[in-house]
């Protein structure tokens, strides 16, 4: 992780929560570059459905997972080793595979076919062990979260998320000045970092969605209104700010104070 | 993240952390317990990798670019463009177009995942993912896309949109001069993945 000494940001940031942190140089940018680069991305990216059918089904939870990885197994292997560290995760959660000790040792036996297939005999551990490495995570936030809006009900869902109206008119229009202020602890959330407590204005309101705060630690739906609010460069990064850019970010009514 | 990683990167079978050998493992127990079936996971690789990619929003954008009724509908009502074409698929439940013009130019992030509009514009690349992406575009954008090789005027604003909700962007890049009177089918050749982005203009026709 870069070191992240900018006042202008809220000192504890999860590892996920990216936007305008210091220390990262060029893009590592193609304009041709392929969907996967190896085979074992091809696979990752195709057990997703199996993997999240079995466990995190609702909304955000698998993207809770991924924001409770080490940083190790956040950034080492890309997208893709970030998912396959979320999948171990989640099916160790959820007992799929009785607490990991089944993928360890499948692993193990994996190698040492390699090893043997490859007349490496001597780097074979005698007897097999599952000393294979298991994933760091931080425990689901068990308090959290403390500042849910209510929850009620909703029309049927058109999608799985997002929701055509509420009964409740929205709170905020479009020229309201508003501010997101910081959370009192660390739980998901869709709120990045670098807006957190600084005044935008809401620019569009978007359809109505189920709250993701809430749906991934199975607390109910609570559908909201949800905004568009665009930030002032110069409001977000002080005099580092280029001059003329409007950074817009999609807030959850609930997310959201008058300034 | 500047530093180099020395762990990590060995990938083979002979190292237990490898992603080669953890996502064998993964994917024989899963599919021993009657968790996945190989067969569908082959197709969905498939799909993502052969089936959907930049060409569907390439197409759009082009139809758009020859239709003034459709650009209108698009920027005004995306969703019901996109299911009145029957484009379907994961991440396009909400989507909004934002059309570049002289003097406005947009580029789409996802700062705290990766969200992208997987059913219009296929997987999203690498570099889209990456930290140095997701950091920086929203605190320099002009830097950045300078970096990736678009040149913005001075005077030019620069609207950037993180997809922090389950609104997915898609920007419309600005018809290239030169191609009056090309029919949709040439133009979508333009319309690259970058420029959809919003990290590039479309291509130059004096290319094609």
């Amino acid at each position: 992780m870069p070191p992240d000494a900018d006042e202008s940001m809220p000192a504890e940031r999860s590892v996920h929560d990216l936007g305008g942190a210091s220390g990262y140089g060029p893009v590592p940018h193609d304009p041709d570059e392929p969907p996967f680069h190896a085979d074992w991305e091809r696979r990752v990216f195709g057990l997703l459905g199996a993997v999240t059918s079995a466990t995190a089904r609702r909304p955000g939870e698998f993207r809770y997972a991924l924001e409770r990885l080490h940083p190790d197994d956040y950034f080492d292997n890309g997208y893709y080793g970030r998912w396959l560290a979320g999948f171990e995760v989640l099916l160790d959660e959820y007992g799929i595979f009785e607490g990991g000790a089944d993928v360890a040792i499948r692993v193990a036996q994996l190698r040492d076919v390699a090893l043997l297939a490859a007349g490496r005999t001597d780097l074979i551990p005698t007897p097999v062990s599952s000393e294979s490495p298991s994933r760091r995570v931080s425990p689901v936030a068990d308090r959290v979260p403390s500042l849910l809006p209510p929850d009620r009900p909703v029309p049927a869902p058109q999608h799985r998320t997002v929701r055509p109206e509420l009964a409740e008119p929205p709170r905020f229009s479009v020229g309201d000045r508003v501010v997101a202020p910081a959370p009192t602890q660390r739980s998901h959330t869709r709120l990045p970092g670098y807006v957190m407590g600084k005044p935008g204005t809401v620019v569009k309101l978007h359809p109505a969605e189920v709250l993701p705060d809430s749906t991934a630690h199975n607390r109910g739906e609570r559908p909201q209104h949800v905004y568009c609010v665009g930030y002032d460069a110069q409001t977000l990064w002080g005099d580092d700010a280029e001059a003329n850019a409007t950074v817009h970010v999609d807030l959850y009514e609930c997310y959201l104070t008058a300034a | 993240m500047g530093d180099e990683h020395t762990h990590g990167h060995h990938h083979d079978h002979h190292d237990a952390s490898s992603p080669e050998i953890r996502v064998e493992a993964l994917e024989d127990l899963l599919i021993e317990k009657g968790l996945a079936d190989p067969e569908r996971i082959d197709a969905t690789i498939r799909r993502f990798e052969h089936d959907i990619g930049p060409m569907v929003g390439a197409q759009l954008v082009a139809q758009a670019w020859t239709d003034s009724g459709l650009r209108q509908r698009l920027l005004a009502d995306a969703d019901a463009v996109v299911a009145a074409m029957g484009l379907r698929g994961p991440e396009i439940e909400h989507v909004e177009v934002k059309a570049n013009a002289p003097g406005i130019h947009n580029v789409v992030v996802c700062t705290l995942c990766s969200c992208y509009p997987w059913a219009l514009l296929g997987l999203p690349p690498n570099w889209y993912k990456s930290p140095e992406y997701r950091a920086r575009v929203v605190r320099e954008p002009r830097a950045v896309l300078a970096e990736m090789g678009l040149e913005l005027d001075a005077d030019t604003e620069v609207r950037i949109w993180d997809s922090s909700s389950e609104t997915r962007f898609l920007v419309m890049p600005e018809r290239p001069a030169g191609t009056e009177g090309w029919p949709a089918e040439r133009l979508a050749e333009l319309v690259t993945r970058d420029s959809m982005i919003g990290v590039a203009r479309a291509a130059d026709p004096a290319g094609q």
